[in-house]
């Protein structure tokens, strides 16, 4: 028996869980950015099974955009991390408080 | 691949249609290009050229806004022409326009490089107005990361400040995990309604119509239910919709203020463009739909309100009464549902939402000093007497927003309830009718700081007084904006059905 639909959509499940978790729980936000981008390479498994399984092809075209969009995310993000790093010292989210009423 | 399905496929792009976009675009890239081939003294001409081109796109925008391309799809499915997406688009470009005035009088005090700021608005708002016209997921997912993309940089522009850092970093992990939500529930949509064993699956599953249609022959599949559960929470996210408001005040206060202004108005507007799209495509889950923009609706309102009471900082007030606005539009998306012109009531809305608020955040940007994020309502003492221009501007838009009649702000909120009377949605209604009087609480709070005489410590010697930052001169170009969106949000209040109908929104 080969492996089908179901088990590539809970590795996907599965996967954005630990993402979404991640982003939640963790402090470090270098830690919750590896988080996010794993939440994109979940969506990125479950489109590409579902084109394989329903025969067409918009799916893999569509993980494209999602490689490029994740790329220039990742570009901004890390920069505004570095910034922000050289101006606080800190990338531990309870540390940045700076902003309140 | 043969060449003539090429063909065929290309027959389709009529670049026309979206002439405006690629405009904007251009001018973009023009802007990068003057920063080059000027000499360095020459620079401070660059944003002006910004607005100049902007204020031309406009007026050719307005001169065909009646194209034949309305109604039609082009580039193959991508793209759907439509009256709402008309006057979107126009809303775009005024809320660029506005913003890059404001930029400029906020740039001036900043030793920043100043013609990204500019470009990375256009970039922005062209995506948007492609956004407002999407037909197909990629076309929204693309465009409304292209938005989202813009913003990071946008929000974080000023890097000497700790702050703006805060709140791009903090609005750069609310927004990814917000398109990795939307994103998961794309794939779901996607890969269910390309289900060759299900009825009405389609190839191009992808495509809205396609979607709608398979959406009404599956009433009850859970996948298709939690796909649009997701999608719909990833676009609460941008709209800003309690439980996904967390981000709001911070962002907002952290971000240099023209940029908050541009959140407040284009952002919102952006998200409320894709909201009345997918509303439509499902429609085969009308209840659940509705169950969920319910309970999200009457949280918003309640929350943006109580939660805007015990602010004192400004930037921080006009965010989370923009939670609030989120929550009355809402209800105004959820009695689109049956009440067609309850689309045009938020068009309306939505245009009084930005001529307020671009008079609001205009006087903001004067008043603020060289910190953006610290604009307490003290610093609004006495404005009035020495700047009586920028005190009736303020109490212009703040009343508008408040929806004092007869401003353009009441007419929106009268519009959208009397929709959401004739939906039937009495409750919703009771909630909403019930925030706008908490809000006219703080939004006179700070009405009256500008206008009447405040009680304040007595200074004694050698003590130093708080200090209280510069206020800004009105230069010309932000005068006549500020002074047009004040007197429009008048005038619309009076007048306002010739030109709804010239707009097409009934």
């Amino acid at each position: 028996m080969g492996v089908g639909l179901t088990e590539y959509l809970t590795v996907a499940a599965v996967v954005f869980a630990i993402g979404f978790v991640g982003v939640l729980v963790r402090k470090n936000t270098l830690v919750i950015y590896m988080c996010l981008e794993l939440m994109l390479v979940a969506s990125t498994i479950a489109f590409v099974a579902f084109s394989r399984f329903n025969g067409t092809m918009e799916g893999n075209v569509f993980v494209f955009f999602i490689l490029t969009v994740a790329a220039a995310e990742v570009a901004v993000g890390l920069a505004i991390i570095v910034a922000l790093f050289r101006r606080r010292q800190t990338v531990q989210v309870e540390e940045l408080n700076a902003l309140k009423n | 691949m043969p060449t003539e399905l090429l063909q065929q496929a290309a027959a389709d792009n009529h670049w026309a249609a979206i002439g405006p976009e690629l405009m904007v675009g251009c001018l973009a890239l023009l802007l990068l290009v003057l920063e080059i081939v000027l000499p360095k003294a020459r620079h401070e001409i660059i944003p002006s050229v910004a607005v100049v081109g902007l204020l031309g796109i406009i007026t050719g925008f307005v001169i065909n806004y009646h194209t034949a391309f309305v109604g039609q799809t082009t580039f193959n499915g991508l793209l759907r022409h439509s009256g709402t997406g008309q006057f979107l688009r126009l809303f775009f470009l005024l809320a660029a326009t506005g913003v890059s005035v404001l930029g400029i009088v906020a740039l001036k005090r900043q030793k920043m490089p100043k013609v990204e700021f500019f470009a990375i608005t256009l970039v922005v708002s062209g995506a948007m107005m492609l956004l407002a016209q999407a037909n197909n997921f990629v076309m929204l997912f693309v465009a409304l990361e292209t938005v989202t993309v813009g913003f990071y940089i946008l929000v974080s522009y000023t890097r000497t400040n700790p702050l703006s850092l805060e709140a791009g970093l903090k609005y750069l992990i609310m927004g990814a995990l917000s398109s990795g939500i939307l994103l998961f529930g794309i794939a779901l949509l996607y890969g269910v309604a390309g289900n060759p064993a299900l009825t009405a699956a389609s190839a191009d599953s992808m495509n809205f119509d396609a979607l709608r249609v398979f959406l009404y022959a599956n009433p009850d599949n859970i996948i298709a239910a939690v796909g649009i559960v997701l999608v719909l929470s990833g676009v609460a996210f941008k709209v800003g919709a309690v439980p996904f408001q967390i981000w709001i005040p911070d962002v907002y206060q952290g971000a240099p203020t023209p940029v908050t202004a541009f959140l407040a108005i284009a952002s919102k507007a952006a998200g409320f463009a894709i909201l009345l799209t997918l509303v439509t495509v499902f429609d085969g889950y009308q209840s659940l739909v509705v169950g969920v923009l319910t309970v999200m609706a009457i949280a918003t309102i309640l929350f943006g309100n109580l939660a805007a009471l015990t602010q004192h900082n400004v930037k921080r007030l006009i965010g989370l009464s923009g939670v609030s606005h989120a929550g009355y539009l809402l209800v105004g998306v959820i009695a689109a549902i049956h009440v067609p012109f309850a689309v045009g009531a938020i068009c309306f809305y939505l245009f009084a939402y930005l001529l307020g608020s671009l008079a609001v955040f205009g006087v903001m940007t004067h008043v603020s000093g060289d910190d953006d994020a610290d604009q307490d309502m003290d610093h609004y003492a006495d404005l009035a007497k020495t700047h009586p221009f920028l005190g009736v501007v303020l109490a212009v838009g703040l009343g508008s927003l408040a929806g004092i009649p007869p401003l353009a702000g009441f007419m929106g909120k009268l519009l959208v309830f009397l929709a959401a009377f004739e939906a039937g949605l009495y409750a919703l209604l009771g909630v909403a009718i019930l925030g706008v009087v908490i809000s006219i609480y703080y939004y006179f709070g700070w009405i009256k700081a500008a206008f009447f005489p405040q009680w304040r410590p007595p200074v004694f010697e050698g003590d130093d007084p708080l200090p209280e930052p510069p206020r800004q001169v009105v230069s010309t170009p932000a005068g006549i904006l500020l002074a047009t969106a004040a007197l429009a949000s008048v005038l619309l209040g009076f007048y306002q059905g010739p030109l709804g109908a010239w707009l097409g929104l009934g």
